[in-house]
């Protein structure tokens, strides 16, 4: 018996040392730099968006989150709702497109996760975006405390990989006072994944009932967002909000743990 | 032996059995057609019987543009050569039945029972004929034949599906799902119960279709490894190789010994986390968080190494047609091998530890066991097979990529002893699904282990010619959950005619039924988590 407690001890030792991160919001070197999570448009000083270069651009999407339009005046739209992270299109025009790892993507309304570039208006924040910010900051209904309830609408199992990454010890999303539970009645926020799918639709309707107001419901992931891959096909809707309004977009192919995080932040406003 | 001989040998056999069929040879696949279906019957007898093949999948594919009607094409592989054998039966619209083999091989059922559902075609005799994957869907609506397009709007008519009603004194049912109460997918199971013990289940799937075969025939080919790689997240890397090795035999391309290098060590990675994730989430649901929070840390450090070896947690973007997109140095080569013998040293202290622990032994031993007949009959690969004591690994079998250059320890006799006596201990429990998987573990972290230098051979070679249309392939990988095979028929301008996708989780899930008989209701989170199935990768 005792050589037993020898080896539990032993193992206590060397378990936690250094397994969770102090901090999942901030950014350290526990995420790779060559880590595939938002795309952004980021010209270098010689680039030029003409016909050629915009139509590489759009042609090299494989879910066609890029799309460029010419009137008058070049511009290309990249829709992070879309994009799989690829990385297609970063191959095709490295002097526009750079990708970053940054996780802090979660977004309150769809076209926020469009990004647009143009010759001519330089790239900064408007007025408009700053007052979508300073509404989000405004609405708060909940509390210190949040239940959620996952619900699978037909995903690839890659974000659910990434939502029960959160429950790991590394993550640990528990001590936020965030919990997972295992009916939409008990929960305050639906984490909703996949592209919707036509034979999901019912019992996302259902869940969605039977969760208590008010109610958040996140969208996570570039299947959620907008379909992603899938798109809009016989078997799937393109999108939860195809089905049930949605509150927050967390983009990304799957997006990681901390992305989560903040996604469920700014659904409850604790940024 | 090589390709030619091994086809050669089977031959000679067929010839005895029917002199006059036609046969095309294709790499290690041989072709026959058959010109009466009705022959079809005692061909299967035939093969099961005095070639000892087994069935893999049944692929439909609607070639009325080519005039050809409908093909049928019954895929058997051996579990000793590299061989594949296509059986190829001509189905006119005008008749749309073929016959059903399940009474030879009894998982004909699921296949026969999905063409219905796909191209509408019958299979006679074929005792359940509920639909499979389509929910809702109208009698004349074909997803997979050719004159549907992708986004036809199909209106669903709702009515209730009818699950088998077991009826006695005292028999309650309980539903459970789609949504379930955990992180996972959506899938319905229907427990008929006698007071705490499960005596019938019937699973209902499909709630994750999102017509991926359908979608692939609308994308250019080479985006269509983004979407192989997305027909299970955790299997991206074992279906992406099935579908690039397809392809690239389609065109008949080598690729550069660093890419299939490259191949090899994320495979096995993708192996490695994702047997760390399902035994500690076998140790969850037999309530035992320490050993299970342990395992996803060691599931969390493999998955670091897996961002920062490619970019992505789980491996999204590894591979293309021709090779790999991302290139590991020698010192990320170090980095492998230094976390790999972190993690495993620590694996192995947890591992005693669980041995020694009474109480999740004695949940997890005698629980949801399974017939060796039952799986033979069924058809069942990788763990779900293995853990019974039937060796099916494809990477043995039909070996591809870098496995056959593979050169692991020899083992002393003594450990073979050691090894044969365990396992004569594989009954088909939830334990001998356990130790499996920490076999298929140690395995993986040998063969990585045996890679100790690089080859500098470049990362892929490009496809320049155009694919000739209508020329087909099988391509065969082996994920964490077992053989995984997928058709393709390339279509005219390196389109895609026909892509069929046959996952392990698909021909593993009926076993689930059989494996929960007899067990307690609060034994089947544990007994589903043993298999691991996907439904994702099942529903397509």
């Amino acid at each position: 018996m005792k050589k037993n407690t020898d080896k539990i001890n032993h193992l206590i030792d060397i378990s936690f040392k250094s397994a969770a991160i102090k901090n999942p919001l901030k950014m350290d070197d526990t995420i790779a730099t060559n880590y595939r999570a938002y795309v952004i448009l980021d010209p270098n000083k010689d680039f030029i968006l003409n016909d050629e270069t915009g139509k590489i651009l759009e042609n090299s999407c494989p879910t066609h989150a890029i799309t460029y339009q010419n009137d008058d005046d070049p511009k290309i739209h990249l829709d992070n709702g879309k994009c799989i992270l690829c990385g297609n299109c970063q191959v095709k025009s490295p002097e526009l497109i750079k990708i970053t790892n940054k996780f802090d993507l979660a977004k309150k309304r769809r076209d926020d996760l469009i990004e647009t570039f143009s010759m001519s208006v330089p790239f900064e924040k408007t007025y408009e975006e700053l007052g979508k910010e300073l509404k989000n900051k405004i609405d708060k209904i909940f509390g210190r405390s949040l239940a959620i309830r996952e619900i699978d609408a037909g995903s690839c199992n890659g974000c659910e990989i990434e939502i029960n990454a959160l429950n790991n010890p590394v993550y640990d999303i528990e001590r936020y006072g965030i919990t997972f539970v295992a009916s939409p009645r008990h929960a305050d926020v639906l984490l909703v994944t996949g592209p919707a799918s036509k034979n999901m639709e019912r019992a996302l309707k259902i869940a969605y009932d039977s969760t208590p107001n008010p109610k958040i419901v996140i969208a996570v992931g570039a299947c959620a967002c907008s379909g992603g891959i899938f798109g809009n096909n016989y078997a799937t809707t393109g999108g939860i909000d195809n089905i049930v309004p949605v509150n927050v977009y967390i983009p990304g192919c799957p997006p990681r743990p901390q992305a989560l995080l903040y996604g469920i932040l700014v659904a409850i406003n604790k940024i | 032996m090589s390709h030619k001989e091994i086809i050669k040998k089977y031959y000679s056999k067929l010839e005895k059995f029917d002199s006059d069929i036609k046969k095309l040879e294709n790499n290690n696949e041989l072709h026959l057609s058959l010109n009466d279906p009705n022959k079809l019957h005692e061909l299967c007898k035939f093969l099961k019987k005095d070639l000892d093949l087994r069935l893999m999948t049944i692929i439909c594919c609607d070639e009325q543009k080519l005039n050809h009607g409908f093909k049928i094409r019954h895929v058997f592989g051996s579990d000793v050569d590299d061989f594949f054998l296509f059986v190829i039966l001509s189905i006119d619209e005008s008749h749309p039945y073929f016959p059903s083999i399940y009474d030879v091989f009894p998982s004909s059922i699921l296949y026969e029972r999905e063409i219905k559902d796909m191209f509408g075609l019958m299979a006679q005799e074929n005792p359940n004929i509920k639909p499979l994957i389509l929910h809702d869907f109208p009698n004349d609506v074909f997803p997979l034949r050719k004159d549907f397009k992708l986004n036809d709007d199909v209106k669903r008519n709702l009515k209730q599906f009818e699950f088998t009603p077991i009826i006695g004194e005292g028999v309650c049912e309980i539903p459970v799902g789609p949504i379930h109460a955990g992180i996972i997918e959506p899938g319905h199971f229907r427990f008929s119960v006698l007071g705490e013990t499960i005596i019938n289940l019937e699973t209902r799937l499909g709630y994750a279709h999102k017509g991926i075969e359908k979608l692939a025939e609308s994308m250019p080919i080479n985006d269509v490894v983004f979407l192989s790689e997305r027909i299970s997240g955790d299997e991206s890397v074992a279906n992406s190789i099935a579908f690039c090795q397809a392809v690239e035999k389609i065109a008949q391309l080598t690729i550069p010994q660093k890419a299939e290098q490259l191949r090899l060590l994320f495979a096995e990675l993708e192996r490695i986390y994702n047997h760390f994730g399902t035994l500690g989430g076998i140790l969850t649901d037999v309530g035992f968080p320490y050993g299970a929070s342990r395992l996803n840390i060691l599931k969390e450090q493999i998955m670091q190494l897996n961002e920062r070896l490619s970019g992505s947690r789980i491996l999204f973007g590894v591979n293309q047609i021709g090779g790999v997109k991302t290139n590991v140095t020698d010192e990320m080569l170090i980095d492998i091998h230094f976390v790999l013998d972190d993690t495993f040293q620590i694996f192995e202290k947890i591992l005693d530890l669980l041995k020694s622990n009474s109480s999740v032994m004695d949940r997890l031993r005698n629980t949801g066991i399974i017939e060796k007949q039952m799986a033979r009959d069924l058809g069942l690969v990788g763990i779900s097979s293995r853990c019974i004591g039937i060796e099916t690994d494809t990477r043995q079998t039909h070996p591809y990529g870098y496995y056959p250059s593979i050169n692991l320890k020899q083992k002393t006799p003594r450990e073979t002893m050691e090894h044969q006596v365990e396992l004569q201990k594989r009954i088909g429990d939830v334990l001998s699904r356990f130790m499996s998987r920490v076999d298929d573990l140690r395995q993986s972290k040998d063969i990585i282990g045996s890679i100790t230098a690089l080859k500098s051979d470049g990362l892929s070679k490009s496809i320049d010619d155009e694919l000739t249309p209508y020329s087909s392939a099988l391509g065969y990988a082996e994920s964490h959950r077992g053989e995984t095979l997928h058709w393709i028929m390339i279509g005219e301008h390196n389109s895609i005619f026909r892509y069929k996708i046959r996952t392990a989780s698909f021909s593993n899930w009926p076993i689930i039924e059989y494996a929960v008989l007899d067990n307690i209701v609060a034994d089947f989170p544990v007994i589903n988590k043993s298999f691991d199935f996907s439904y994702s990768g099942n529903d397509l």
